[in-house]
């Protein structure tokens, strides 16, 4: 199976009065569709900083992030197509947008690549629906819902612009184990049924178990599981 | 176009933050707005009057030089004063009865300055007509003796004389003299004289209701006026009636027997009939100048020094402090409503630039949001761009039809305490001395001799008034604090990084 993620020798140094702290330090890994990529670790290990910078989030200093036949750590390289096309963000806090209904969550990653808006819409249902997001929720604020459900909302929202890859940064860290279990298998079920390409960072080793590919991580250092 | 309609429904998704924001943008550019549009309202009334107060000037003797004479005379004792006067000859004579007049031929050069618009030239003096009778005057004669008439300055005034006095007003056009501009008499019956009348010497003149009734007096008839210093040949002249006027407003408070003017004591008539009748061709006692506008007082003022002055025997005046006391108080709301206009903008400035910087600091997840799944920097800041815009504009919408409804309050507001400043300063002021005779003297165009002085409406008020001004001040307003408001987004969406806002909890 060819490789949909390949990163090779990353490193992230953030420069602090202390001293410089090497975040990533030469990473090195591959990850494919259809498969659950697992980086676990304890918290200051640099996952979050491995994610950021694949999802081009932050710059690396140096080493390469190649996906489909692009190095997106290149100069040059075009990130605002990789955001729309190629990634989606699931993060630990959610962060979905309050004034907005789950709904409008949804749909605003298709509305900033300008798809119109009826079909921003059944999209959205369509994710909603999938995600166990009923009607009347899908028309609440995202800040009037619980955390299970603004996570689920948060992954319809990585999903919207159909993205080959789905980066989770602690996608269960602020939920409750059962509701954090609803979670991992739907990221699952996104890497099985939809050929998506699932990258989870996490510090809880118990979703090692649906893990198709395992790495730990500590001190800015990849080792495979 | 998307980023706009974000940015439109970002406006009304936030309504409390937005509303405390225009709010406080209303008050402020409500408060902008009136000061600006009292500004231009004090500017532009001050740039009217200038072309209608303070454009009008008087060339004649001056106050100083008459005080001068009369002291010189004062030290020549009376015997002296006879004697010379017996020893004069007609041209003498002629030269000591012009003594505090004005060459006509300097009222003419005056006149050809480039500022002067209209001028007049005017001479009054006291005549004898023997065949009409002055019947306000006459009941006064039993009370005068001989000597206090002389002393009042009348030459060949006695008891009997009295009550045949009247005063002949002279100028180059009737209809052009003060009292029928200022509206203190009117036309009745008849015509006026006109200026070639004036150029003719036609010996004609308007008579006062009154006296034409006590004296059977009609259109048409003729008086018989007595020329001062006139020849044995020429004693007297005959003058033509041909127009009646009446009297709306009077002089009767006065202290002297001989400032008592009853209405019916003075007749108009051409200045060159006056001038023959007078004695005094060739004089006048004033010339009466509307020049363009008040700017070019100094420009007449130098000219005058250059041309005229005759050291400081003919002084040149003007209306100029009419002008300073309408145009100061609107000229100190000028000032006041920009120190205002600057202060609020100063505000407008500060609420923008802190309320965006509170929106976009309680917002920095979601342009971390906006940034990770794909939203270029530029839409963005449209987005955010859009929403400062729509705060902008529906605070100056509702500040500019605030300041329709304020800005007149404000304006007077303002000019009521710039009036009442002035109040106070001028009655700090010390009237300087110049004696009781030479400090009454007015300008002619408040109304001519022995006619009151007709104040003119020196009401100062403020009319504002909207015009398209006030829309395009509203926009260039809007740009500016919009842009202000923009910057900060700008600055923090530039600066962003989404890896690190989207981490915080």
């Amino acid at each position: 199976m060819q490789e949909t993620l390949e990163v090779k020798d990353l490193c992230k140094t953030f420069k602090a009065k202390a001293g410089d702290v090497t975040a990533v330090d030469k990473v090195s890994f591959e990850a494919r569709k259809g498969e659950v990529t697992v980086i676990v670790g304890p918290s200051g290990s640099g996952k979050t900083t491995l994610l950021y910078l694949i999802g081009s989030l932050e710059s690396p200093d140096g080493g390469e992030i190649n996906t489909f036949g692009e190095n997106i750590a290149a100069s040059g390289a075009d990130l605002i197509r990789y955001r729309r096309r190629r990634v989606g963000f699931v993060f630990q806090f959610f962060n979905l947008i309050s004034a907005l209904t789950t709904l409008e969550n949804v749909m605003l990653p298709m509305d900033i690549q300008a798809v119109p808006v009826s079909e921003q819409r059944s999209t959205a249902v369509r994710l909603l629906d999938k995600m166990g997001i009923d009607a009347r929720l899908q028309k609440a604020k995202a800040n009037r819902i619980s955390g299970g459900e603004k996570q689920r909302v948060a992954i319809a929202r990585a999903m919207a612009n159909d993205p080959d890859i789905i980066l989770a940064d602690e996608p269960t860290g602020n939920l409750d184990s059962a509701t954090g279990r609803v979670v991992v298998d739907i990221l699952v079920r996104l890497a099985r049924e939809d050929n998506k390409c699932v990258v989870i960072v996490t510090h809880d080793e118990g979703i090692l178990e649906v893990a198709d590919h395992s790495f730990h991580m500590m001190d800015g250092k990849l080792t495979l599981q | 176009m998307r980023s706009i309609k974000r940015g439109f429904k970002s406006f009304y998704r936030h309504p409390v933050g937005n509303l405390i924001v225009v709010l406080l943008l209303f008050v402020c550019l409500a408060f902008s707005l009136s000061m600006l549009v009292v500004k231009l309202a004090a500017d532009s009334q001050v740039e009217d009057i200038k072309e209608s107060v303070g454009n009008y000037s008087e060339v004649r003797v001056s106050s100083e030089y008459i005080l001068e004479v009369f002291e010189g005379e004062l030290d020549k004792g009376e015997r002296q004063r006879r004697r010379e006067a017996r020893s004069m000859n007609e041209e003498e004579e002629v030269a000591d009865r012009a003594k505090f007049l004005l060459p006509e031929e300097l009222a003419d050069i005056f006149s050809r300055q480039d500022h002067i618009i209209t001028f007049d030239k005017i001479q009054n003096a006291g005549i004898i007509i023997t065949n009409a009778e002055n019947s306000e005057l006459a009941p006064l004669a039993q009370y005068a003796t001989d000597a206090e008439l002389a002393r009042q300055g009348i030459e060949g005034l006695n008891r009997q004389t009295l009550g045949n006095l009247f005063v002949f007003e002279g100028n180059t056009d009737c209809s052009s003299a003060s009292d029928f501009l200022n509206g203190s008499k009117k036309l009745v019956e008849g015509s006026f004289f006109t200026y070639e009348d004036y150029l003719e010497k036609n010996r004609v003149a308007l008579v006062e209701k009154n006296m034409a009734e006590d004296n059977e007096l009609e259109i048409g008839d003729e008086v018989e006026a007595v020329i001062v210093g006139g020849s044995r040949n020429n004693r007297t002249m005959e003058i033509e009636i041909i127009g009646i006027y009446e009297t709306i407003e009077a002089e009767r408070d006065s202290g002297s027997i001989l400032d008592y003017n009853p209405a019916g004591n003075k007749l108009f008539a051409p200045l060159t009939v006056v001038q023959e009748l007078n004695g005094t061709p060739g004089y006048v006692e004033l010339g009466s100048y509307y020049f363009d506008n008040v700017d070019s007082t100094a420009a007449l003022q130098q000219a005058f020094s250059q041309e005229i002055a005759d050291g400081n025997r003919y002084e040149l005046i003007t209306d100029y402090m009419d002008y300073e006391k309408i145009s100061d108080p609107l000229e100190k709301v000028g000032k006041t409503s920009m120190i205002g206009l600057i202060g609020a903008l100063g505000a407008c400035a500060l609420i923008i630039l802190l309320a965006m910087a509170i929106i976009i600091g309680g917002r920095t997840r979601e342009l971390g949001v906006l940034k990770a799944i794909g939203a270029t920097g530029r839409q963005v800041i449209v987005q955010y761009a859009t929403e400062v815009i729509c705060i902008c504009l529906v605070s100056v919408i509702l500040a500019t039809g605030a300041t329709v409804l304020i800005s007149q309050g404000i304006g007077n507001w303002l000019l009521s305490g710039s009036v009442q400043n002035e109040v106070v300063e001028e009655g700090e002021e010390t009237r300087e001395y110049t004696g009781s005779y030479l400090s009454d003297r007015k300008l002619y165009k408040e109304g001519g001799l022995y006619s009151v002085a007709v104040e003119e409406d020196k009401t100062v008020n403020l009319n504002v008034i909207y015009q398209g001004d006030l829309l395009l001040y509203g926009i260039l307003i809007l740009f500016g604090i919009s842009l202000l408001g923009m910057a900060v987004p700008v600055i923090w969406i530039t600066r962003l990084r989404p890896a690190r806002v989207l981490s915080i909890e």
